[in-house]
């Protein structure tokens, strides 16, 4: 309790609210904006938090993983364009109320019902992850190294369209990860005497290149389609206390829902809203009403979608591996500021932990009021056009590469890693499990390696742990899930 | 046409024996994990990986034979994509030699007549505005040594 009362102390710093608000607005704008999604908002947010304390980093990222976890309702709602692909359940019945002229009654409930489920998981988040964190620190070397085999296997298999496409797009990062020094024998590998290659790809611009990079080469593609434009006036924001109290009988449940999917490693917003959706539809009196302009349908994958951004942060926090695809890019630049995530972050740094805590809490409430204040200027937000918005998005992300560390070799490899990023994801290979290799793979070597120094070489000793055995199951477990998930979508399709 | 998942598979299949055959030049050091194990295990899964991912497309190239795609190919996509790497390009190199404050207008402008903005003031102001925005946060707030030409 003392540790939150130091936690409000710290954010409600004006520096710090300020940063975090910055952080809400900056993702609400991402987020709203079809082509930016959370993750490359994080990325564009690299540069500044390089210079920032790792508290306040952090804060101002959560923000923007809020932010833009919310405002991709908005262009869901207003051009039935979902801004993030949490969103994409919010067009179903945000889009027919838009075009009979409720476009403002719409974004208001997913206001509410997105700062419902913020609230809901976010206090989900305090009580979980200590007592996770916890159990956690009995973790050895064995139980690191199968927990990490686990993150990435589960991202690789839920995460993408094609089994074999997401484990490919993983071992390739783990491969780029081996390049350069051996962290326990000293030996630079791959590298050629080429002292670029010696330090191995820096992460970072791997990142801005596979995620920000490529994203502007597939806006390239798409020059000279009319963007859409929603021109009707927006009034009447708030529901009837009549339909309130119908909503938050739908929030709650969906919130609890969203929450618990955000929890398990490799899902996120996307699953968690449509799961929500078709619940509510399941329990709904008269579902025939849903896709015609519900407002529960708006409530049900809104509260859920923003359910996930607290339970994702959990197994983040607590074990170092990210709950979807935005905490995944977040990982990256929190080791850039100093903060390992895992459960000794708990003990050893409570003040960043906490100042998450609060701040999380806070940046609903932020979207609360922004929501409610901005309504009016989003539909202007939407006719950024796309000309303008991508090349000062490539010089932020240039500056971004260089200033790490101030070397032009960096921009390069962004780049390089941007045509590589552009062809994957054209092709169906997605960058997420890609990614998670690179900053996992090293990971799991060093935890391998000291598992086995440990043990004097004995490899039986990766099978020892009950706990690592559970994971290594759950590893397989969910492969052998998403191949059969994938097995009965295919014969539906075919149907 | 070749499927892209042939086209892909193979790539990777060479990627990945590659790496493997390079991992034989890699000393033998015996303390707790030698450096060849981790490559070698990647690159192993990779190989398996990619053939069947090849396996899959020559699949369904054989389901979908005689109804023969014509590959889209947009011009002007490609060009405005290879102008782009190329401008980007270019700039890294001329960075150091002009400074961050001449060559990151050039680039803006240069980027932002690729994305088909036409209005030749827009073009001004924003590559003018966004340099000066990013050199003072940067250069200023954040002290960022960014390349310099002789006097600033």
């Amino acid at each position: 309790m003392t540790g939150l009362i130091e936690g409000l102390a710290f954010v409600y710093q004006p520096l710090n609210l300020f940063f975090l608000l910055i952080g809400v607005c900056g993702g609400i704008l991402v987020g709203a904006l079809p082509g930016l999604s959370g993750s490359v908002g994080i990325i564009l947010l690299i540069p500044f938090l390089y210079y920032m304390d790792p508290a306040m980093a952090l804060l101002m990222m959560c923000g923007m993983f809020c932010g833009s976890m919310y405002g991709g309702s908005i262009s869901a709602i207003l051009i039935s364009t979902p801004g993030t692909p949490s969103a994409a359940a919010t067009i179903l019945d945000g889009y027919p109320l838009a075009q009979k002229g409720q476009a403002g009654k719409a974004i208001g409930v997913a206001t509410i019902a997105s700062t419902a489920g913020g609230i809901i998981s976010t206090l989900c988040m305090i009580f979980i992850s200590p007592q996770l964190a916890r159990f956690a620190l009995k973790f050895g070397p064995e139980e690191y190294f199968a927990l990490m085999i686990f993150g990435l296997t589960v991202i690789a298999s839920v995460a993408s369209k094609s089994l074999i496409k997401g484990l490919i797009s993983g071992f390739l990062g783990l491969l780029i990860a081996s390049v350069g020094i051996d962290e326990l024998t000293g030996y630079a590998r791959f590298s050629f005497n080429n002292p670029n290659l010696m330090t191995g790809f820096p992460m970072l611009s791997v990142l801005i290149g596979l995620f920000a990079f490529s994203q502007i080469f597939i806006e390239l593609g798409n020059i000279g389609k009319k963007a859409d434009l929603y021109k009707q006036k927006i009034k009447g924001v708030l529901p009837t206390w009549k339909e309130f109290k119908q909503l938050i009988s739908v929030i709650i449940p969906a919130s609890f829902l969203g929450t618990i999917i955000g929890i398990i490693p490799g899902t996120g917003g996307a699953i968690a809203s449509f799961m929500a959706y078709n619940e509510a539809k399941r329990f709904s009196k008269n579902p025939e009403t849903f896709g015609k302009g519900n407002l529960i349908g708006i409530a049900a994958p809104e509260a859920a979608n923003n359910g996930t951004t607290g339970g994702a942060m959990i197994p983040l926090l607590t074990l170092g591996i990210p709950g979807d695809v935005i905490t995944a890019v977040m990982l990256g630049p929190l080791m850039l500021i100093g903060v390992r995530p895992g459960p000794l972050l708990f003990t050893q740094n409570p003040l960043v932990i906490n100042s998450l805590f609060v701040g999380f809490m806070t940046a609903q409430f932020l979207i609360l009021i922004l929501g409610f204040i901005s309504v009016k200027v989003f539909p202007h937000v939407l006719k950024v056009p796309v000309s303008i918005l991508f090349p000062i998005i490539m010089a932020l992300c240039f500056l971004g590469a260089f200033s790490l560390n101030n070397s032009i070799y960096d921009m390069f490899i962004a780049l390089i890693f941007g045509v590589i990023g552009y062809f994957m994801r054209k092709h169906g290979f997605e960058v997420a499990p890609m990614i998670l290799g690179v900053i996992l793979g090293p990971l799991a070597e060093r935890e391998l390696g000291k598992a086995l120094i440990i043990s004097h070489g004995n490899w039986f000793t990766l099978i020892n742990s009950p706990i690592a055995i559970f994971f290594y199951v759950i590893s397989i477990a969910s492969v052998v899930y998403s191949m059969i998930r994938l097995k009965s979508m295919r014969k539906k399709n075919i149907e | 046409m070749i499927k892209n998942e042939i086209i892909y598979g193979t790539l990777f299949l060479l990627i990945s024996i590659l790496f493997f055959a390079l991992t034989f030049q890699f000393p033998d050091i015996t303390i707790a994990l030698s450096p060849k194990v981790f490559p070698r295990f990647v690159s192993s899964c990779l190989f398996i990986l990619s053939l069947a991912l090849i396996f899959q497309g020559i699949k369904k190239q054989i389901q979908e034979k005689g109804e023969l795609k014509k590959l889209e190919i947009n011009k002007v996509f490609i060009i405005r994509f290879i102008l782009l790497f190329v401008f980007a390009v270019i700039y890294m190199n001329i960075l150091e030699f002009l400074g961050y404050v001449i060559a990151t207008p050039l680039f803006i402008a240069i980027s932002l007549i690729i994305f088909n903005e036409k209005r030749w003031y827009i073009i001004v102001l924003i590559s003018i505005l966004t340099t000066l925005v990013l050199y003072a946060i940067f250069r200023i707030v954040f002290r960022v040594p960014l390349p310099r030409f002789i006097f600033w």
